[in-house]
């Protein structure tokens, strides 16, 4: 009789071994609370997380004595009423939530073709490609990366060497605001393709024939179809770019040469340069507060997205 | 007027290759305006292939397809006037029922004030009237299929394509939906091809039938033909319950075949379409329904064919009995006989001595290769 390799897989002994294993620690499969058991883990690192933060919710209610390095023992609002009277915290925080909001807004228009060709290309070799270069920046990592910028765009960059051969004075492309949103879009594109290719897949490739059958061109099927489907994958994807880029440290750090810094910068600055503990926590939470502000204004207008999970996700 | 017109629909030696497998051979047939096609075939032999080169989705390796008389492929996709119905229905999930049968019109650029009535009058058309405002996840699977069926006809396509849009539903939807395709399909008078693997939607559907199998036609003809006089032992097999002897020809004219089956000598009919010569093994063929069973006492009248036989097996299936009968004069073969028992009398049971029969006409002999 022939037999078939494939009718008892390998990985199946692989769990055969796994399962013997949890049938030792957790003899007749455990019962109801083994489900809780396993979220523990997980369940304190979040929870570790909010004992910290209640710790910088102390510390921002305690102002620094400049004379003596010591923080006051009782509880005041000076720290805020400070971030909130300096125009120096509007500043960083309005440059944070508008170049994160301009980050997204680049990173969704650039990643939505690129992940639309490589969920639909017929070309196996094509979408290879594309995957391959859309995880070989993950291995390079974030500072990494913009220290490649500083070589490429540095004023003796190969940029400028470039226009030098063909008479052009050196541009001062480093160092300023663009350069910072730029090296921000390019951290964020993969993680906007990540997001957005799931979406896309979830889109029967029929649907898009039915619309050009239907009478829709490109353009229409586009708009009325393809991205109201994607809607749910587009708003995760937004959201996890906006997050990522308003708290960004690295790129303003580097790119923006301490003259381009977002709420991070400053809040390290308060915590490791000035020491001045109660103002960074002031400042944090401060960023907590409009980041989850502007999420929950999104979620609010567009609904939660692939980020909604579960049942009511429409 | 002695214009000449030109089929809806022709299909010109279309063939199809992906990469070295051919999906589809040398097909060739011509469909008449207002007309009702089903392509009929097992999973797998081509259909949605011929299909989607009818609507212009795939271009043939070779051959040409013809709406109207001109190449499918000289009109830009979304200006030709074909309705799709998918297999998987493919309706938009982010908007209501109404705005799906009514997205044809925006797209097609129909006068706006003219699309809330022809959407209604459509989804009267599907007996959907009061679902307007449903979402399609709030639609059963038989009101989705309405859905689909109105949004490819509001525009008044030329062509409407279904690929085996019932496949999905049980068999009482099924066969309701059947019905409701032909009676829209007459009222409407819109030329329509139909996929499916179901023998009994082809039959009581179409004006005409295409068997396919192996990417291949195997023929095209009438329902009513195709069951009478199938081509060959496929679409005999495929169209009914079949019963297959094997036998050598002792005896042909144009009209009629006689055959050696074991120690009889059997008369039936043959297409003529090939050339048989005496001594060469054939198949019969014989409708388990076209076979007349009576216990052995009763006698049975008007019959070309007479045997003796036991009953092995009898499956009762409400409105039928179907019986296996042991037949020892045709070599020991067994065959399988479908008996509508309109009086009423008591089911004969395994080991029960049995005579069946057949006429003559009903004995199909094809050549045993082809
Ligand atoms: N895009 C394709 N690439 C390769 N093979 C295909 C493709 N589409 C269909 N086929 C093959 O062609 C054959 C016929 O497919 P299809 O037309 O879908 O059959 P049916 O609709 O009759 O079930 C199948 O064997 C299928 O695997
Ligand atoms: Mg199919």
């Amino acid at each position: 009789m022939r037999r078939y390799k494939t009718s008892y897989p390998i990985s199946w002994r692989f769990m055969d071994v796994l399962e013997a294993a949890f049938a030792l620690v957790l003899p007749r499969g455990g019962g109801r609370l083994t489900p809780y058991l396993l979220l523990t883990p997980a369940v304190l690192l979040v929870g570790t997380l909010a004992v910290g933060l209640l710790y910088i919710g102390d510390s921002s209610l305690r102002v620094l004595d400049r004379s003596t390095f010591l923080f006051s023992d009782y509880w005041t609002l000076e720290n805020y009423q400070r971030a909130f009277s300096e125009s120096f915290t509007a500043t960083i925080i309005w440059r944070s939530l508008v170049g994160a909001v301009i980050v997204t807004a680049v990173t969704l228009l650039l990643a939505f073709p690129y992940a639309y060709v490589m969920v639909r290309t017929s070309s196996a070799l094509l979408r290879k490609f594309l995957l391959v270069a859309l995880f070989l920046p993950f291995f390079i990592g974030q500072v990494v990366r913009a220290y490649g910028w500083l070589i490429i765009l540095g004023n003796q960059g190969i940029v400028n060497d470039a226009l030098a051969l063909v008479g052009v004075e050196p541009l001062r492309l480093l160092f300023n605001y663009p350069a910072v949103l730029f090296g921000l879009v390019q951290y964020m594109l993969p993680f906007g393709v990540l997001m957005l290719a799931p979406a896309l897949t979830a889109i029967p490739e029929d649907i898009e024939a039915a619309a050009t059958s239907l009478g829709a061109n490109w353009v229409r099927a586009l708009f009325h179809v393809v991205l109201p489907m994607a809607r749910p994958g587009l708003i995760g994807a937004g959201v996890v770019v906006l997050t990522l880029s308003l708290t960004d440290f690295a790129m303003p750090a580097i790119l923006g040469g301490g003259s381009q810094d977002f709420v991070a910068n400053a809040i390290y600055d308060q915590f490791f340069r000035t020491s001045d503990q109660g103002f960074g926590a002031s400042l944090t939470l401060i960023l907590i507060a409009v980041g989850s502000m502007t999420v929950g204004l999104i979620f609010a207008v567009f609904g939660a997205g692939t980020l909604a999970l579960g049942a009511n996700r429409k | 007027m002695t214009e000449i017109q030109a089929a809806a629909v022709s299909a010109i030696n279309v063939e199809m290759t992906f990469g070295t497998f051919k999906a589809v051979k040398d097909a060739s047939f011509e469909l008449q305006n207002g007309k009702f096609l089903t392509i009929l075939g097992p999973s797998g032999s081509g259909k949605t292939t011929l299909l989607r080169l009818i609507a212009g989705f795939l271009t043939p390796s070779s051959g040409e397809i013809l709406i109207n008389g001109r190449s499918v492929r000289a009109v830009a996709a979304n200006k030709r006037s074909i309705g799709m119905v998918f297999q998987k229905l493919a309706l938009f999930p982010h908007m209501t029922a109404a705005e799906n049968v009514a997205f044809p019109l925006k797209m097609r650029r129909f006068d706006a004030r003219t699309i809330p009535d022809r959407v209604a009058q459509y989804l009267k058309l599907v007996r959907l009237d009061g679902f307007e405002n449903r979402r399609i996840h709030e639609l059963s699977g038989g009101q989705q299929q309405r859905v689909a069926i109105a949004r490819a006809l509001v525009f008044e396509p030329d062509l409407l394509l279904l690929d085996e849009p019932l496949a999905a539903l049980d068999r009482k939807l099924r066969e309701e939906m059947q019905l409701e395709f032909r009676r829209i399909q007459k009222e409407l008078g819109v030329t329509t091809i139909n996929v499916t693997h179901d023998q009994r939607e082809a039959l009581v559907v179409s004006d005409q039938v295409i068997v396919m199998n192996d990417g291949e036609i195997q023929q095209n003809a009438a329902p009513t033909q195709m069951y009478r006089m199938p081509s060959n032992p496929f679409v005999a097999n495929f169209i009914g319950v079949t019963n297959d002897l094997s036998g050598i020809l002792t005896r042909v004219t144009s009209a009629d075949a006689t055959a050696r089956f074991g120690n009889v000598e059997l008369m039936g009919v043959h297409g003529g379409a090939v050339a048989l010569e005496d001594g060469t093994p054939i198949k019969g063929a014989i409708r388990a329904e076209q076979i007349r069973i009576a216990s052995a006492e009763q006698s049975m009248a008007g019959l070309d064919a007479d045997f003796r036989g036991t009953v092995l097996d009898a499956i009762f299936e409400g409105e039928r009995h179907v019986y296996e009968v042991e037949v020892p004069e045709l070599g020991g073969e067994s065959l399988k006989i479908i008996h509508h028992d309109r009086n009423d009398q008591s089911a004969l049971e395994p080991g029960a001595l049995v005579h069946i029969g057949w006429k003559n006409r009903d004995l199909q002999i094809f050549p045993a290769k082809q």
